[in-house]
């Protein structure tokens, strides 16, 4: 499935990229398949653990807006949905 | 009294008397300092009314008996207190909306008037002549200003500051507050503003052009070595935080442009959706990228998140500028659908430069856009200029003509509600209590809808920041498009924002302290021991008094509420497609919640609260 997962404030400067079209399975896939155009490192961004199997707290994580943190069910995609991350941010 | 000067001064225009007496430390002890003390004494002040047989509901918000305060409170101007840079102004009445008016601002002028030996100035009367207050070094003296009434922010400082001959902040208003356009701001240090509530068309009202303060006094720390301790504790937590630390430092509030539009909750064209896919051509990223210089930080700040900008070329050059931030670069831009950053920066310039709080400025805007749009503004009215939605031309003209109202610029300088009113389309106003919302959309973040719902002063979301949770995950990830649990998210926000601007420091270091932390500071300062329960007890008897206040002008439970829009019409798109906000519930937990029956304090709940 064709996805789009966008990156923010300093993810964007890290990687100079504001955005990028996977073809992912799943959606841990997802942040996989961005890993092999944006660099190995980049799993490290999402995922907490060295067995990359946790997302990690403070990142902000969303499809199609909302966060992942409020979805409880299991997260599934489908073509043309946009994942976004978030470093920790906030404001007034 | 350490962490106080122990002394308020009382300055009264129409006799041309200036008094100083010691601030009281018995209400200080029960309310802090800053907001809660001018509410307290505010209440005072309308019960001395109503025995002289003045009703609070009489009261004129531009006329002789409204009174403005300016407070600190025990953390302004302690070196080693996070943030501690800021100050709060009051007044009876906001000439906006009738309720209580309040506003916060930054910079430095609140702990210069602490150096300068006074805890707050109350400001009582109304001058014949334009007239400004120099408070230095222990003494205050009216003076005139006739020869800089008319003048701009940035020239009225440079010249008081100048007349002052010595270091000094000013506080003033320019030609807005002037000519009394109901949102018209007080400005200080150039860019700093005490933004909401239409504060500078009161001083205007005044006839008070400006208050300078300076002075090589310093407050006190009661307990020296162990305020050391925990103030050295506290900026490290601050400085670790990924937000307070890094985030903040580096883009500023601007970056939230992205988030709040990422949750569909970024209001668009006067709300008429909460996404929009050009967005990002205004983040604090692309702020960042083309026109950020540097950041510039209110006194004692470790965080600085305030920016530095220049347009270097084009027709909204502008060499040197502050800000914008988020919520002046969404109202300026997003609401009114000008997505070019330049116009924005110049326009936020133009607020800062003429004394207009930029939400309002830019909502009242976005309103008119609207209104225009949909057929109610006849072109007689709008004398050839071109109404529509992301007109950055129009968009800098208005600010312009608000603030000397001229021409369509008189409709404007009411207020997005009086606007609506005046063209047949109420609803098309965005404001609770007649104070326009800002830059979230409750539709998806329903928590902040019971904030904006229930704030005193009107729609305003700083009185009890639920995004931080719903949005941010801060302190902790709560869902924002349900209602459970959010009544008392909204109380605890609202309570402990009361401590913070009571204290008086920064809001932006409740993403890394809270209320322990709190008690931890202001006990060695103060002297008084002070657990977080007995914080939290006094931000919500400063939210009861003021609840108390607003009562007595008539508010109820029926103005706890919000623009039709967001209660019937659902989203069109976005994460919090199809929802509205379902207000009526989240309000009868809160209320419960709060001890209040329709939107009023119970008797029960005053004396639990030593509430007079
Ligand atoms: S965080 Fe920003 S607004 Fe708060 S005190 Fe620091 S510079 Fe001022």
């Amino acid at each position: 499935m064709k996805v789009r997962i966008k990156l923010f404030a300093t993810l964007r400067e890290k990687y100079g990229k504001k955005e990028l079209a996977v073809d992912a399975e799943d959606f841990r896939d997802v942040f996989y398949k961005a890993s092999e155009v944006l660099g190995k490192e980049f799993l490290k961004e999402v995922f907490q653990n060295r067995e990359l199997k946790e997302f990690r707290d403070d990142r902000i994580i969303t499809i199609n807006g909302r966060n992942i943190k409020d979805i409880k069910d299991e997260i599934r995609i489908k073509e043309g949905d946009v994942i976004a991350v978030f470093p920790p941010v906030a404001g007034g | 009294m350490k962490g106080y000067t122990g002394k308020t001064l009382f300055v009264n225009l129409s006799d041309g008397t200036v008094k100083t007496r010691p601030t009281d430390m018995e209400i200080a002890r029960k309310y802090l300092g800053g907001k809660g003390y001018a509410v307290r004494l505010l209440y005072d002040y309308l019960i001395d009314y109503e025995k002289k047989g003045i009703a609070a509901r009489d009261i004129n918000p531009l006329g002789e008996e409204n009174v403005l305060i300016f407070a600190t409170g025990p953390a302004t101007g302690i070196v080693g207190f996070p943030e501690s840079g800021r100050y709060h102004v009051m007044a009876l009445r906001s000439p906006l909306t009738g309720s209580i008016a309040s506003a916060n601002s930054g910079g430095r002028w609140g702990p210069f008037l602490k150096f300068a030996g006074f805890d707050a100035i109350i400001i009582e009367g109304k001058s014949e002549e334009p007239v400004y207050l120099e408070v230095l070094d222990g003494t205050a003296e009216i003076r005139c200003a006739k020869d800089i009434w008319g003048k701009n922010v940035f020239e009225t400082e440079k010249i008081l500051k100048k007349r002052a001959g010595r270091r000094c902040s000013v506080a003033c208003i320019g030609p807005a507050g002037e000519n009394q356009v109901l949102f018209a701001c007080i400005m200080n240090d150039e860019h700093r503003a005490a933004g909401r509530t239409g504060v500078g068309a009161i001083m205007g009202s005044k006839k008070l052009k400006a208050i300078v303060v300076g002075g090589d006094s310093r407050p006190e720390v009661a307990k020296p070595d162990e305020f050391e301790e925990v103030s050295k504790e506290a900026i490290n937590k601050i400085r670790n935080n990924p937000v307070t630390g890094e985030g903040l430092p580096k883009y500023g509030t601007a970056i939230l442009v992205n988030i709040i539009n990422n949750a569909g909750i970024l209001p668009y064209k006067n709300w008429q959706t909460g996404y929009n896919d050009k967005a990002d051509e205004i983040s604090g990223e692309t702020l960042a990228e083309k026109y950020l210089t540097k950041n510039r930080a209110c006194w004692g700040c470790q965080i600085g998140c305030g920016r530095v900008t220049a347009v270097k070329e084009g027709c909204f050059q502008i060499l040197y500028s502050e800000g914008p931030e988020y919520e002046s670069i969404w109202a300026l831009g997003n609401t009114t659908g000008v997505m070019q950053l330049d116009a924005i920066i110049k326009a936020n310039h133009l607020c800062d430069e003429l004394g207009l709080d930029t939400i309002s400025m830019g909502s009242t805007i976005a309103a008119a856009m609207e209104l225009r749009e949909k057929g109610y503004i006849p072109d007689e009215v709008l004398e050839g200029l071109d109404l529509r939605f992301g007109n950055a031309t129009v968009l800098v003209e208005l600010i312009w003509r608000t603030a000397y109202k001229a021409g369509f610029g008189r409709y404007l300088a009411l207020g997005s509600k009086r606007l609506a009113e005046i063209f047949g389309a109420p609803d098309l106003s965005m404001s609770v209590k007649g104070l326009e919302l800002p830059a979230y959309d409750p539709r998806g973040a329903k928590g902040i809808g019971l904030t904006y719902a229930t704030a005193n002063r009107g729609g305003c979301h700083v009185t009890g920041y639920t995004i931080s949770p719903e949005i941010l995950g801060l302190p902790e990830k709560i869902d924002p498009l349900t209602i459970e649990g959010k009544a008392k998210w909204v109380k605890a926000f609202q309570d402990f924002t009361c401590v913070v601007n009571s204290a008086v420091n920064c809001l932006f270091t409740t993403f890394a302290l809270g209320a322990e932390d709190y008690a931890a500071l202001l006990s060695p300062v103060t002297g008084w021991d002070m657990s977080a329960e007995d914080l939290m007890k006094i931000g919500e008897r400063i939210y009861n008094l003021e609840r108390v206040i607003i009562s007595k002008y008539g508010f109820d439970g029926k103005d706890d509420s919000l623009p039709k829009r967001l209660l019937t019409e659902p989203m069109p798109e976005g994460a919090a497609r199809g929802h509205v906000v379902e207000l009526e519930k989240m309000k009868e937990e809160y209320y419960k919640l709060r001890g209040w029956v329709n939107g009023v304090p119970t008797e029960e709940k005053l004396k639990e609260l030593e509430i007079p």
